[in-house]
């Protein structure tokens, strides 16, 4: 880790440079649909400790919580998992910001689970500005050990005032071994000018399974990046999302799920809402290596437009080198549908509260696929 | 059962790989300003033309090739090749019975029967390019009665000066891209077709382009206008002859459409795909876009991508006037080395504009192809609607398949769909037809034509026949 | 009358590794139509897939002769061409290929292994219309994508006809009557009838006795555990509806 002095305002861009990181321009493809200008925009100073927590979430949990990019609370004992804090990493990818994270280092975790937690782990970070521009780097290490079974809830929140301009780096690097099944649960609700970039790269050894749902609704720039590689037979991933925004922001859902070996199964729903001037992006790739045959993949994103100056990009991409495979994607976009609109207003039911109920219905069916109850229920009150 | 075995000696098939014997007039290798003032001085152009000419080999200068699509191919080196090449003739001919015997061979190897369709009185008027230069143009009079104007386009710029200036480079400028932007510099030929004011034309227009001449660049350009409530159906079919080089093709087609005028374009391109090893073959870049200016107006484009090594095509629709509508259809095959970026753009600008995409993808051998399309949706295109289909099928283990569709919606009232899917032929299927007594290879041929029946129903009949052929010759040995 | 078409002799047969056919043995003479009956899952498709030649269906020992011939060294394509025909449980869809097409080169498959002529477009045409009539089948249903969106009886149909212009020697009927009403049933059975004339061969699949009522067999055999456990005449089949399977399957 390099040290950062506190207090310095920093060009990130330009810290960047200084570190040999190349940050993604207007003409990097993966990058083409998020504007990261506005990212880049304003100086960050690292971020000052702070011991506010988030509100707690209704459910039975293992809470850990974290604030402006720190450990506030101590370690909860939690049988049949091991956490420590970590203060520096490597990064072998050459994801930007994800060296930056590595770089850069605020604080982080390493969880390894060892069998059957019989109850979510919750993540609550949260974020106090106290009126600077600050950024902090956070990076989770989990080890999904053999057999095991876990899920993980990350919730991102902040206080102060609405308009505090800071930047979240996260990163998630998920090992899950043989048998192991992690599921991963995300909420995303940070400071509408503030940035929000999160990088989960997960590995996924034979029958191993991986189910992800990630909501977002906060932000001015928010990307929530999957790379998962299915490296054993049996390797399943569930990667959800919805995103739901009607301020200015930029939500990009990236995914991009390496089918390395056969019998490897992967599926994708991904529903958004936008009004205002938001921007919803996804992008998606399945990648087929060779010989990875008998494998399926699928991918839907489907987007609701409200506004005459939302915007939707979208990307889904298939990339397949194999013959025996079932992969399809589908991409829809459209507005609220009129015909469930009158037929709820021709019972009586005004046109506000109509549109309301049909865009709770649009993104609760991506919910429902969440196999724990309570969470699903959490994320319903949510919407 | 074993799988398909997919190395194979096909590549050795090309049905139109003999080489034509006939004395060529050819520029010297290389590319500068003298080259382009000797095309244009060649060619008795206008002063204005080479002024527009040169303009675009300078920008050309300052571009870089484009590398963001999934192709790999050895560097092309634009120094190395001849930009100009003319049969060599005394007098130009003014029939049929004057053109060169061989050339008409040629033809006649290429199963356009342009003697047998003068005799058979107007069914389709053929405009051939060999080597840029158009040597005879079929069936003029009877449309000239119409006045519809269909000829080569030096012809054009001769005798119609005035429509060429106004429409060449109004749908595809010279700064578009780097391949196009070439093209501008350097077009030795192509077609020009000009539909007057409430005409349909009484028959299909059909050119046939063909590189014959070893390491010439072929650079036609076509355009195309169809004035308001007009009607004219294209044809274009392209070959290629054998050879161990590649050769390079970056043509343009632009097309105008007017209010409530219609224009189908429908492509057959059988380049020469090299052989099963990767050699040789036409590196195809090609930049087509088409413009539908006027309210109602309508266009269709329709490809059965068979040959070249390469290809890099986006055959591409603005929807600027209101009601207007883009179609694409595609049936694109790729067997051994070959690879194909290929796919459409969709811009709707204009009110209650549709479009609709349908792609048909057919990987064999070590072929790579991608499906590459975007559906753009502007702030002002109320009401757009799109709906894309793009399927994939492999065939064997060592082919791939790629789709990238970008969605870009910046409207409410848009409604845009796409599908995909990838797959390989099912084992259901071949079992089903094999149990019924149909050989494997016949079972192959007969799922892949309904596979690409949404497509191939689009294309004018004769065509589709030619192009149905050429998919099995396509996919010959590519099965057990 | 007793000639054998069909002999199959201790055959053994696997599907992914798992053994389903175990020393199976029957022998059908021209004419004969035999039915085999037994509980859902005891094999009784995997029988007729291996006499098919299905990929991934294994044979592991024992000898199948049709007509004399070694029928387990023929591709799929030759037995049909033998005149092997199976009325399948679930006939596959394979869109964009019109059913007459489809019928056409199957018909002139067979045609040309016979050493006939193949059959031009009218005449062929001609057949495919009268005999479809016969089983309800219009031109409409014939310009379809073979299979595509048929309903069950359609399917059914569809495979009735494709027998009844092949003309098999020997037809294997896989559960015809699944999914099928019973004014369905009766079309598909008076079809299957109109193919008996004494010397051609059938053996009838199926779970429920219902179906033999229609198709009437000269033999029933009762299939479990990979293999003929009982056989007698059409009255155990009334036997069997009458008192299930149980006695023939095993505790696992």
């Amino acid at each position: 880790m390099t040290n950062l002095v506190p207090n310095i305002a920093y060009d990130y861009a330009e810290l960047a440079k200084v570190s040999g990181i190349e940050l993604p321009t207007p003409k990097t493809e993966a990058w083409k649909y998020t504007r990261l200008r506005d990212l880049l925009d304003c100086p960050y100073t690292l971020c000052t400790p702070s011991s506010a927590t988030g509100p707690e979430l209704p459910l039975k949990a293992d809470v850990i919580h974290i604030s402006n990019g720190r450990l506030v609370s101590a370690l909860p004992q939690v049988a049949g998992a091991e956490i420590t804090v970590i203060d520096h990493v490597e990064e072998k990818t050459h994801h930007p910001f994800a060296q930056m994270n590595a770089l850069y280092l605020t604080q982080g975790l390493q969880i390894t689970i060892r069998r059957k937690l019989s109850r979510p782990l919750v993540l609550n970070y949260h974020m106090s500005p106290n009126g600077e521009n600050g950024f902090y780097h956070w990076r989770n290490i989990i080890n999904c050990e053999k057999d095991s079974s876990a899920a993980i809830i990350e919730q991102f929140t902040y206080e102060g005032e609405v308009k505090s301009c800071y930047l979240a780096n996260l990163v998630n690097d998920i090992n899950i071994q043989a048998g192991a099944s992690l599921q991963h649960y995300k909420y995303q609700n940070e400071a509408f000018k503030a940035n929000h970039v999160a990088l989960h790269e997960i590995t996924i050894a034979a029958d191993g399974k991986y189910e992800s749902f990630c909501l977002q609704k906060g932000a001015n720039i928010a990307r929530n990046e999957t790379e998962i590689s299915l490296n054993g037979e049996g390797a399943e991933a569930v990667v959800n999302a919805a995103y739901m925004m009607n301020g200015w922001a930029t939500l990009d859902t990236t995914t991009n799920v390496y089918h390395y070996q056969p019998h490897t199964k992967s599926s994708q729903l991904v529903k958004g809402v936008v009004g205002g001037t938001a921007k919803g992006v996804f992008q998606g790739r399945i990648h087929i290596a060779p010989n990875a045959v008998c494998t399926s993949g699928t991918q839907l994103h489907k987007a609701m437009v409200l506004s005459d100056d939302a915007e939707i990009d979208v990307k889904p991409e298939l990339e397949i080198f194999a013959d025996d495979v079932k992969c399809s994607h589908g991409a829809a976009s459209g507005e609220i549908d009129k015909e469930q609109l009158f037929y709820m207003r021709s019972r009586g039911i005004g046109e506000e509260e109509a549109k309301t109920l049909l865009i709770d219905a649009y993104v609760t069916d991506v919910i429902n696929h969440i196999t724990d109850s309570s969470v699903r229920e959490w994320f319903k009150s949510l919407i | 059962m074993a799988q398909p075995d997919i190395i194979d000696e096909s590549g050795d098939k090309y049905k139109y790989g003999f080489i034509t014997d006939i004395e060529a007039d050819t520029a010297p290798a290389g590319l500068n300003a003298d080259i382009i003032r000797l095309i244009s001085q060649k060619k008795e152009e206008p002063e204005w033309l080479l002024e527009w000419r040169l303009k675009a080999f300078e920008f050309w200068q300052t571009m870089s090739e484009p590398h963001w699509a999934k192709l790999a191919y050895d560097k092309i080196d634009y120094q190395a090749l001849h930009y100009y090449s003319a049969p060599k003739q005394k007098v130009a001919p003014k029939s049929l019975q004057e053109v060169d015997k061989s050339l008409l061979e040629t033809y006649d190897k290429l199963g356009i029967p342009l003697k047998e369709q003068e005799a058979l009185a107007g069914v389709v008027a053929v405009d051939a390019v060999f080597d840029s230069v158009s040597v005879a143009t079929t069936y003029r009079a009877k449309l000239a009665e119409k006045g519809i104007i269909f000829c080569s386009i030096s012809e054009a710029i001769k005798n119609h000066p005035d429509l060429v200036k106004k429409y060449l480079g109004s749908v595809v400028p010279y700064t578009d891209n780097f391949f196009a932007c070439l093209n501008s510099a350097v077009f030795t030929d192509g077609s020009f077709v000009y539909i007057p004011k409430g005409v349909k034309s009484p028959m299909e227009l059909s050119t046939y382009f063909r590189i014959n001449a070893k390491n010439t660049g072929q650079f036609e350009r076509t355009l195309i206008v169809a004035e308001d409530d007009s009607y004219v159906s294209y044809l274009e079919g392209c070959t290629a002859p054998q050879r161990d080089e590649n050769q390079l093709h970056a043509a343009i087609v632009e097309i105008v459409v007017m209010n409530n005028a219609e224009v189908k374009y429908s492509t057959v391109q059988n380049w020469y795909p090299g052989d099963k090893d990767g050699k040789g073959g036409v590196y195809n870049f090609v930049t087509k876009r088409a413009a539908c200016r006027g309210a109602n107006s309508k266009i269709s484009w329709t490809q059965v991508e068979t040959g070249s090594a390469v290809t890099w095509k986006y055959p591409s629709c603005v929807l600027q006037g209101d009601n207007s509508v883009g179609e694409f259809y595609s049936v694109a095959i790729t067997n051994n080395r070959q690879q194909a970026d290929t796919g459409t753009k969709m811009i709707h600008i204009g009110k209650n504009t549709t479009s609709k995409i349908i792609s048909k993808g057919i990987s064999a051998g070590f072929s790579n192809q991608t499906y590459r399309g975007l559906v753009k949706v502007t702030p002002q295109a109320d009401n757009a609607r799109n709906y894309s289909q793009c399927d994939s099928l492999l065939i064997g283990a060592n082919c791939g398949s790629h789709t990238v569709p970008y969605v870009e919606n910046r409207n409410r009232n848009a409604v845009l769909e796409h599908e995909a899917t990838t797959s390989k032929i099912s084992d259901e299927q071949l079992f089903y037809c094999k149990q019924r007594g149909i050989s494997e290879e016949e079972a192959v041929s007969l799922i892949v034509n309904g596979f690409c029946k949404d497509v191939m129903q689009h294309l004018p009949m004769e065509f589709a026949i030619e192009a149905a052929k050429l998919i099995n010759i396509s996919l010959e040995g590519s099965v057990g | 009358m007793n000639t054998p078409l069909l002999e199959i002799e201790d055959l053994c047969a696997e599907v992914c590794g798992k053994q389903i056919i175990k020393d199976f043995n029957l022998t059908i003479n021209e004419g004969e139509v035999h039915a085999i009956m037994g509980p859902n899952g005891a094999g009784k498709s995997t029988l007729s897939y291996v006499l098919c030649g299905k990929p991934g269906y294994a044979v592991t020992s024992g000898s199948v002769r049709f007509k004399g011939k070694d029928l387990l060294a023929m591709s799929v394509e030759e037995r049909a061409r033998e005149g092997v025909f199976l009325i399948m449980q679930y006939p596959v869809e394979i869109p964009g290929v019109p059913t007459t097409t489809f019928l056409k080169h199957a018909v002139n498959a067979v045609r040309k292994h016979q050493g006939l002529p193949e059959l031009d477009t009218m005449e062929f045409l001609k057949m495919v219309r009268e005999e479809g009539r016969l089983l309800g089948i219009d031109n409409e249903m014939l310009k379809r994508p073979i299979n595509v969106g048929f309903s069950g009886g359609e399917k059914k149909r569809m495979e009735t006809l494709e027998m009844s212009i092949l003309k098999p020697d020997f037809a294997i009927l896989d559960e015809a009557d699944s999914g099928l009403d019973i004014d369905a049933l009766k079309v598909v059975a008076e079809g299957v009838n109109r193919l008996r004339d004494g010397k051609r061969s059938m053996l009838v699949i199926t779970h429920y006795q219902r179906l033999l009522n229609y198709i009437v067999p000269d033999f029933v055999h009762v299939f479990a555990d990979g293999h003929i456990v009982r056989s007698g005449n059409k009255d155990l089949a009334l036997e069997l509806e009458q008192n299930g399977y149980a006695e023939f399957v095993k505790e696992k």
